[in-house]
């Protein structure tokens, strides 16, 4: 059975969904933990009083149809189209169409369903342990010696210098703390202020799928043309001849995420070597996220910036987060050629204009922790992945193997269940497993549907009790 | 330099977008560091030179040293929030909704943009306004349109806000406490902006940072207590003033439930995310006693009275005294030959003392009719003192610039 009632006058509604349980659908998006697309409506007419009687066909996220009457809300613009309480339209089309592609992200979703049932979160990227206590303790010193005013808008001065010694380390790139090197509300902003600072609208940019979802949508909205590569099963290599094809002149830049967030694929030298030419032949700029640098595991991690002819053309980007399990601190870089740190500084000023100035005196200690604690990190991720792995093959899993990040792809297939999301949703309510569905980080959710994305960020205690919940449980 | 990097700057600066192209760099910024070089006494800048409360600081080294440096949205915040604008304004708020949490003021500003500004779209702003406001604008690809304030009390001629009003204008932009004048817009000034955006169906996009500094008794009120209003006002604001925290870097929009979650998506792509430990010191920071405002403002008013006696015994004109915010606006007096950026770098050389000057917070319509050198001449007259300083750094100010004083006890830097 299928109803909608009208919750509030401010549009939030109820739903039904098909497994009889009640949903919060938010009319505009956010925090919604399912949400209704409106595709298309009936003729209607603001009723002089009661509900509004309106059938509309809605599509669920995941492809599920059902009809109901209620409130007609636009979900992806925002657009309301009527709610009661109101006397007029006003709240329409006040939203800006750079939205208008906007998708809701899949990790709220997930989240708030594997709290509901208690499952065990393999979900989103986020340690459920805490940083070094030596980097904790920077900050707290910094908060209590006064550093809790504006630092400088492109980073702590100490901060960029740390940077650009641990650049050296990593790739043997001298660069210039002060012109080559902004700090950022960790990587995210650094990608946003590059997007938004060297792209235009109708700019063309490559970017290989699966990718972070976060790529696609400040892509958008910096109003760029996307084209997107797949990476494929079962080493998820570079497609060289569709890069070939899909580059040109008319390419103004091409993302590359690696160690890659999902796939845990780590770009080998000839594909990297590969991409250098391609864009140098084709003039265009390079933007390369590499927060997780510091887990790769079983391969060499490459700078494509440390590649001949490339520094100029590219944007290198990194945070504390990932390699210090201090996801929530928001201090990231981008490290650039003068002329490129100009563009993403600007924007950085005007939409963030600087950065936590104790949690960066933090980062300047865990950029100059000894060799030892990237030693240990590596060793303690290298034994919760063989833990993870070998634990989901023996539950039935196909694994595909990662080299690097906290992240493994499985194939969910041998289990029966028609796409990733739908399987997802079944390990958290019966398994009290939560992992992320993959179609969202592709632009084709049709390729993406047999895969799905655990974390291994956890403690292993953790770990271990996920397998087993779905050793006992989950059957072929 | 590694003889690899061949660069190519020409071509490299066409790499950057248009509207980065159109953008200039922070002045204030700029000031700041001669300032840093001739190691001049800042009253550039607008932050304090005195320690955060200590029950603050404590709250974000307990939250650190409990853990809460995961991603995480603090829910208490918007509670919290809901709860102050009700005692403050008298507004109700639904805190499931209504807020979105963001790095900073800027953030929420920059965020509130890209959420409602198509390009095209045009965006009245008062003048003198805080720079970064038009160069969000631009980066939106919306389009400033700016109404001069009038000297010498700034006070806002309805009919030069009405004239600027088109078809195209989506949102007016209110900051109030004012930055650089500490102007408080009046009640009538506020019925007049509200009455326009009612009539004529625009957004008002308010700055209410210095919401919590205000002197004389005055209360600051917020555009969206008018009639018609709160429906279509995005209020931003943040913790950096109040609790003289500018380096933490939170802050929140406050708008209506469609408005606040686009809001809410554009941060989740620019940031995703505010500063975890921040977030939670900021519960203990809105839930501080009514005296902890008091004192602020009191000690505030106290610096502004010592600055205005200073500077005005100097001779700079002070017709308008701030009402709120902690910049004072000094003209040069008549008699100086020098414009103020003039007179500023020659304040750090000569007495080592740095302010901005005023130029940097006028601007001009490209499209205007209006413009006029002779009448404009003003925007040259203004220097911004920032006053959110200790008692040991404002007398120090007083003795430096008493070393450099004529006969008639005025201040000379020739």
């Amino acid at each position: 059975m299928r109803r909608v009632e009208q919750h509030k006058w401010d549009c939030k509604f109820f739903m039904f969904g098909n497994w009889n349980e009640w949903y919060l659908a938010q009319g505009y998006g956010g925090n919604a933990t399912s949400f209704v697309q409106v595709r298309q409506q009936r003729q209607w007419q603001p009723p002089q009083r009661g509900w509004l009687k309106c059938n509309v066909d809605a599509d669920f996220h995941n492809g599920e149809t059902i009809t109901s009457r209620g409130l007609c809300i636009r979900y992806d613009t925002g657009q309301l189209i009527y709610a009661r309480g109101f006397s007029s339209l006003l709240l329409c089309n006040l939203v800006a169409k750079r939205l208008e592609k906007f998708r809701p992200t899949i990790f709220t979703q997930m989240s708030m369903l594997a709290i509901k049932h208690e499952a065990i979160s393999l979900g989103q990227g986020c340690p459920n342990f805490d940083g070094p206590e030596f980097v904790k303790e920077a900050a707290i010193q910094a908060i209590r010696d006064g550093k809790n005013q504006y630092p400088r808008g492109y980073g702590v001065p100490d901060l960029n210098v740390a940077i650009a010694e641990r650049f050296k380390k990593d790739t043997g790139l001298i660069v210039d703390p002060d012109n080559e090197v902004t700090v950022t509300t960790g990587c995210t902003e650094a990608i946003a202020a590059t997007v938004l600072g060297l792209i235009n609208p109708g700019d063309e940019v490559i970017l290989f799928a699966p990718f972070y979802d976060s790529y696609n949508a400040t892509l958008s909205m910096a109003g760029a043309n996307i084209k997107s590569i797949t990476l494929c099963p079962p080493d998820f290599a570079v497609p060289i001849e569709e890069l070939k094809s899909n580059i040109s002149k008319n390419t103004r830049a091409i993302l590359i995420n690696t160690p890659h967030n999902p796939t845990g694929k780590i770009f080998t030298r000839e594909e990297l070597n590969t991409i250098a030419s391609l864009c140098i032949e084709n003039d265009v700029l390079v933007f390369t996220d590499e927060v997780y640098d510091k887990l790769a595991f079983d391969m060499e991690h490459i700078s494509i910036a440390s590649l001949p002819g490339m520094f100029e053309r590219t944007v290198t980007m990194n945070s504390l987060g990932k390699s210090f399990s201090l996801t929530g601190w928001k201090v990231g870089w981008a490290i650039a050629p003068p002329h490129l740190t100009w563009g993403l500084r600007l924007a950085h000023t005007f939409i963030n204009f600087s950065t936590a100035n104790p949690l960066q005196c933090g980062a300047v200690a865990a950029l100059r922790a000894p060799d030892s604690y990237f030693v240990e990190l590596k060793k303690d991720y290298i034994a919760k992945r063989a833990i993870l792995v070998e634990g989901l093959k023996s539950v039935g899993f196909k694994v595909f193997p990662s080299n690097g990040t906290f992240f493994v792809l499985a194939d969910h297939t041998p289990f029966g269940m028609e796409n990733d999301v739908v399987f997802c949703k079944y390990l958290t309510k019966e398994i009290g497993v939560a992992a992320i569905p993959s179609s969202v980080f592709y632009f084709n959710p049709e390729e993406g549907k047999n895969l799905v994305r655990f974390a291994f960020c956890k403690d292993e205690e953790t770990i271990k009790a996920a397998i087993e919940r779905m050793k006992k449980k989950l059957k072929k | 330099m590694n003889s690899d990097r061949v660069i190519r700057k020409e071509e490299m600066e066409g790499k950057l977008s248009r509207a980065a192209k159109k953008l200039t760099s922070s002045p204030i910024q700029e000031l700041s560091h001669l300032a840093q070089r001739c190691n001049a006494i800042n009253l550039a800048e607008g932050f304090p030179d005195f320690p955060a409360p200590i029950h603050i600081k404590n709250a974000a080294v307990s939250a650190i040293n409990s853990d809460f440096n995961q991603y995480r949205h603090v829910q208490g915040i918007c509670q919290h929030l809901a709860k102050m604008v009700k005692e403050m304004h008298g507004l109700d708020i639904d805190p499931l909704t209504d807020v979105a949490i963001s790095c900073g003021q800027t953030e929420a500003f920059a965020a509130s943009i890209f959420a409602t500004i198509d390009p095209g779209d045009e965006v009245i702003l008062f003048d003198p306004s805080y720079e970064t406001y038009q160069g969000c604008v631009t980066m939106a690809g919306g389009v400033p349109i700016h109404v001069p304030l009038d000297p010498p009390l700034w006070s806002l001629d309805p009919s030069k806000l009405l004239r600027s009003i088109t078809e195209r204008t989506k949102a007016i932009i209110l900051n109030s406490p004012h930055n650089p004048t500490g102007k408080v817009f009046t009640k009538d000034e506020l019925e007049t902006i509200a009455g326009a955006c009612c009539s004529r169906n625009c957004l008002a996009i308010t700055d209410e940072v210095y919401e919590h500094i205000t002197y004389d008794n005055q209360k600051h009120i917020s555009l969206a207590t008018f009639p018609g209003m709160q429906e279509r006002t995005i209020i931003t604001s943040s913790l950096s003033k109040t609790f003289s925290v500018t380096g933490w870097r939170v802050g929140w929009a406050i708008a209506p439930a469609s408005i606040a979650s686009a809001i809410r998506n554009i941060h989740i792509i620019v940031t995703d995310s505010a500063p975890a430990p921040f977030q939670e010191a900021a519960l203990t920071a809105l839930r501080s006693p009514p005296e902890y405002f008091e004192t602020l403002r009191r000690e505030y008013q106290s610096k502004r009275d010592y600055t205005i006696k200073l500077l005005a015994g100097v001779g700079f004109k002070i017709q308008f005294i701030p009402q709120g915010s902690f910049f004072l606006f000094a003209e040069l007096p008549d008699d100086c030959p020098l414009s103020d950026v003039e007179f500023v770098k020659k304040l750090i050389l000569k007495a080592g003392v740095v302010a901005v000057p005023g130029q940097g917070f006028f601007h001009t319509n490209l499209s205007s009719d209006e413009v006029s050198n002779a009448s404009c001449n003003y925007q040259k007259r203004y220097i911004r003192f920032a006053f959110c300083k200790s008692e040991a750094t404002l007398s120090a100010v007083s003795e430096k610039l008493g070393k450099l004083l004529d006969t008639e006890g005025r201040l000379a830097l020739h």
